[in-house]
């Protein structure tokens, strides 16, 4: 049945098979050379691209540094939080997956979208931070579906917590989501695009220290992003503890008593320059920056009238008012146009340079020595010593007790102020200076601003007799228990002699103790030194002036400098309310009630 | 019987073979993450495939001609039937439910029409334009059919039994012209009609696969990637990241070459591809007698080369991705099946005397 076999020996091929075969023979050493090209002459490129493909080196964030009080309570520490992460070469449909997003967040699609386009540098395999702490619902919904969405991820990290919630909000700053801007000039410090990064306050100024260095987990993972097997894992490093010199309990105090009025107050240690207490009202919720921040969120803290996130204490610039006088009352000794035995004669007022200069008791003081002038901030006595005087020569001992100058606060974003000169007001306003004004700067008026801060580090330059305290908010630097680094306390030694402050304490001792402005902020036994200033916000000579100062807007600022004890000095207090009206009746007191309770619990 | 074994080419046969089961250990690596044993299945199928094929042989010549022309037409049928009642499965009608089991219709549309061109061939001189409309309508038909469905891959590959077709028979010069400019003609014409995005996008992302890594040339990357990594000696068997670790699509099919590339190298490929040339090689050293024999064997092996071509430079990225199995190797009973069927019949033909009246 089966009779020819028409299988072929190669001998004696014919043509087709010939040539079928000589085609085969081409076409499978071309397929040979093919492979060969792909899979070893290019087998390095693609063996690195095989890698890549299931190696992932994903960071792990470092827990921030903690602050702490002087006493080691916590201000500031850590929490875990669940962030829902997007990485992008997972996903196949990037609109969709951000439209799953919106629906689970209950945020707008346009707003994530504009997140995923601030990554757009960076390689598809980076989890883009959508949203942090997530609730437990939104963790479960979208972990359940890890299947079908394998795009997104849900992250366990550490993230900032304040446990004392708005306590020393200004002292502490805020941690927030590093800018764009930022990010450009801080690339080489490892930082990237969703990073936390403090953003005012210490957490700011303690940055470097606080945030800790990165982990990162060496990974297999799959082609859906599913991780497989941790090839290598290095730890984050927590950052650095910050302890600061703020107590605490004072601190709580302080904000208690002050928490119906607008202002600072703060209370440092004349041991150190630390500060004990700081407080400026009104403040805010530090956690709200803390995650992702909405937009809307910020706008109404940003345009709220009453600017919660100033920090009055540092960037609040008023007139220094009455509490000027210290320094006028020590330039005019310095520069011998007065002694203690100088009388001035107060009617109320006085005409110089075709002027009336009021003062504040228009019936007048009668007959003032300088302990009397500062005793009842009598402001003739001021006017007559400034006419005597250069406003360059009275912007000179100002400066030198550091107002218009930056305290050097370790604090971000302090203030200047102004304390001004013929050269300042020529630069400025390109106006000559006219004598009249320095009538007005003698007793803190017309261009003059100063910071809370400032007025805070003169009183306790007055209190120490010339010796001006560096003020500053860091204790030390700790890892673990080791301390890092030590704040060591600095005075600057300025060249008045000790003779003149004696003389001004006199004078300051006299406001509180013997029937003065300050008589309020008494407090037997501890013989407090103060100084009272309230300044006018609108002229006293404003025809409608006590019709206006009904109104809160209107009424003056009310400042209260003052330290404790007068020999020996400890504490100086700095209080300011904005709008607070006579200063003896709302700064004094609340003075009075802060130094009860530092004593007391000593 | 004893003519049977004496004439029966056990090489050949045991090349087959061997190819079969090289698949069914590349389908064991492939589906080693799928819930569904693949390669077990694959095995069964095998077995049935042997059977069916030897079935074949044991068929007349004489009779599968004859058998052509009536299985063409009932495929046909079905086909039809398929495009408005078929169930969509994977967005394709190419399926038919039988019970338990899912029979890919298209795939058995090469015996018969392999047959039926082969005859054609024996029975005309050269190639003029009238024999061209005749070829090109047989052909054509299963081919926009199975189009329709839409199944581009075995589409594709049936319609090289035309270009065999021209190859083996001495073509009149302007049939060359009016085929070359009505393919220009018609492909410009099928971009902008019957294509579908997604198929239009697989071209693109095989002229320019790096700009479309995240959708259609992501395949062809991923495919590369696995290959080249597999460097000289592989990864090992079960130890290809880019197949254990799921970044090669569709790899228990379309893509089971990466596999091999991956997991055995260049002298893995190198292996496969000797088996494929010995059994090309084999089939073709057969006496040109210019009957109708002669031309089934040599179309339907040039069909299964045709097919190997396609599949293995898709894998490389030197082919648009088509869908289109390994034959023997990949999973997949249908393919598998019709191609063992064509197979034994080949095996038959080749022992059977010099005949020239089918």
């Amino acid at each position: 049945m089966y009779i020819d076999r028409r299988q072929l020996s190669v001998r004696d091929m014919d043509r087709s098979a010939r040539i079928a075969t000589a085609g085969l023979i081409l076409l499978f050493s071309a397929l040979l050379f093919v492979f060969w090209n792909i899979q070893v002459i290019h087998h390095g490129h693609y063996g690195d691209l095989a890698q890549q493909n299931i190696y992932r080196r994903i960071p792990t964030r470092a827990p921030r540094g903690l602050i702490r009080d002087r006493h080691g309570r916590v201000l500031a520490g850590n929490r875990l939080d669940f962030g829902l992460f997007l990485v992008r070469e997972n996903s196949r449909d990037l609109d969709a997956s951000i439209q799953f997003a919106a629906e689970v967040l209950g945020i707008s699609a346009e707003r994530i979208k504009r997140r995923v386009e601030a990554y757009r540098s960076y390689p598809g395999a980076f989890p883009i931070p959508i949203r942090r702490n997530l609730g437990l619902h939104q963790v479960v919904t979208v972990r359940s579906r890890s299947d079908t969405l394998p795009e997104f991820e849900v992250s366990v990290e550490p993230r900032r917590d304040y446990p004392l919630g708005n306590t020393a909000a200004h002292v502490m700053g805020y941690v927030s989501e590093i800018t764009e801007a930022e990010l450009k000039e801080r690339t080489q410090q490892g930082y990237a695009q969703g990073d936390a990064v403090g953003k005012r306050g210490v957490e700011k100024q303690y940055e470097p220290a606080l945030r800790g260095t990165k982990g990162t987990r060496l990974v297999i993972r799959d082609n859906l992003g599913v991780i497989r097997q941790l090839v290598e894992e290095k730890e984050p490093v927590p950052g650095d503890n910050v302890r600061l010199t703020l107590d605490l309990p004072l601190q709580l105090f302080v904000e208690s008593e002050f928490k119906d009025y607008t202002g600072a107050v703060a209370v440092a240690d004349l041991a150190t320059g630390g500060i004990l207490a700081m407080v400026s009202n009104p403040d805010f919720d530090p956690d709200t920056f803390t995650g992702i921040l909405d937009p809307q969120t910020w706008e109404s803290l940003v345009k709220d009238p009453r600017r919660p996130l100033q920090d009055r204490f540092i960037r609040g610039r008023y007139s220094p008012g009455s509490v000027f006088k210290l320094v006028m009352a020590l330039a005019g000794l310095e520069e011998g146009l007065i002694t203690a035995r100088t009388v001035v004669n107060c009617t109320g007022a006085v005409r110089i340079y075709d002027r009336d200069f009021h003062c504040w008791r228009s019936w007048g003081h009668g007959r003032v020595s300088l302990y009397d002038a500062l005793k009842d901030s009598c402001n003739v006595y001021f006017y007559l010593l400034g006419r005597r005087m250069d406003i360059d020569v009275i912007a000179g001992y100002a400066g030198a007790l550091g107002l218009g100058e930056k305290t050097g606060i370790d604090l971000p974003g302090e203030a200047t102020g102004i304390m001004p000169t013929r050269f300042w007001k020529r630069r400025q306003l390109d106006r000559p200076w006219y004598p009249g004004e320095t009538i007005s700067v003698s007793i803190g008026g017309g261009w003059v601003t100063v910071t809370p801060a400032q007025v805070l580090q003169m009183v306790s330059t007055v209190a120490l007799r010339g010796r001006c305290p560096r003020l500053h908010l860091l204790d030390r630097i700790e890892r673990g228990e080791e301390a890092l680094y030590r704040f060591a306390p600095s005075f600057r030694k300025l060249p008045i002699s000790a003779e003149h402050f004696e003389m001004v304490v006199e004078g300051m001792f006299r406001v509180v103790n013997e029937e003065g402005t300050g008589r309020a902020a008494r407090v037997p036994g501890l013989d407090i030194c103060g100084k009272t200033g309230t300044q006018q916000v609108i002229s006293k000579e404003n025809p409608r002036y006590n019709e206006l100062v009904k109104q809160k807007r209107f009424r003056p600022h009310a400042w209260f400098v003052s330290f404790a004890p007068r020999a020996n000095p400890r504490y100086a207090m700095v209080v300011l309310v904005e709008h607070g009206g006579d200063a003896g009746e709302i700064a004094a007191p609340l003075a009075a009630r802060i130094y009860r309770r530092i004593f007391a619990n000593e | 019987m004893n003519d049977f074994f004496r004439f029966f080419d056990k090489t050949t046969a045991v090349v087959l073979l061997l190819i079969c089961l090289v698949g069914i250990l590349l389908i064991a690596s492939a589906s080693s993450t799928s819930p569904t044993s693949h390669h077990l299945r694959q095995a069964v199928f095998l077995l049935v495939a042997l059977g069916a094929g030897f079935a074949a042989m044991k068929f007349k010549t004489e009779t599968a001609f004859r058998l052509a022309l009536p299985a063409y037409l009932l495929l046909m049928a079905m086909l039809v039937i398929q495009i408005f009642a078929g169930r969509v499965v994977a967005g394709t009608r190419s399926w038919l439910r039988l019970g338990f089991i899912s029979i890919q219709v298209s795939e058995f549309v090469k015996i018969p029409l392999a047959l039926m061109v082969a005859r054609y061939l024996a029975r005309t001189r050269d190639i003029g334009g009238r024999e061209f409309l005749r070829l090109g309508a047989m052909v054509g038909l299963p081919v926009v059919l199975i189009g329709l469905q839409p199944d581009m891959g075995v589409a594709f590959i049936l319609s090289s039994l035309l270009l065999g077709a021209l190859i083996l028979k001495r073509v009149r010069l302007y049939v060359v012209v009016a085929l070359l400019l009505s393919i220009t003609a018609g492909s410009v014409l099928v971009w902008h009609t019957v294509l579908k995005p997604y198929q239009k996008s697989r071209v693109i992302s095989f002229l320019n696969p790096g700009k479309f890594s995240q959708s259609s040339g992501y395949q062809i990357i991923q495919s590369r990637i696995a290959v080249g990594s597999g460097g000289l000696a592989g990864k090992g068997y079960m130890r290809g990241s880019q197949s254990q670790l799921e970044f090669l699509p569709t790899r228990h099919t379309d893509f089971i070459v990466s596999v091999l590339g991956e997991e055995f190298g260049f002298v893995g490929v190198s292996l496969l591809l000797f088996l494929y040339f010995l059994l090309f090689a084999r089939q073709m050293r057969f006496r040109s007698t210019g009957d109708a024999q002669f031309y089934f064997v040599y179309l339907f092996t040039g069909l299964i080369l045709f097919q190997f071509l396609v599949n293995v430079l898709m894998a490389i990225g030197y082919f648009p991705v088509l869908g289109v199995p390994l034959p023997f190797v990949s999973y997949g009973g249908s393919s598998l099946l019709s191609f063992m069927i064509g197979e034994g019949l080949i095996f038959r033909m080749r022992m059977n005397p010099f005949v020239n009246e089918y």
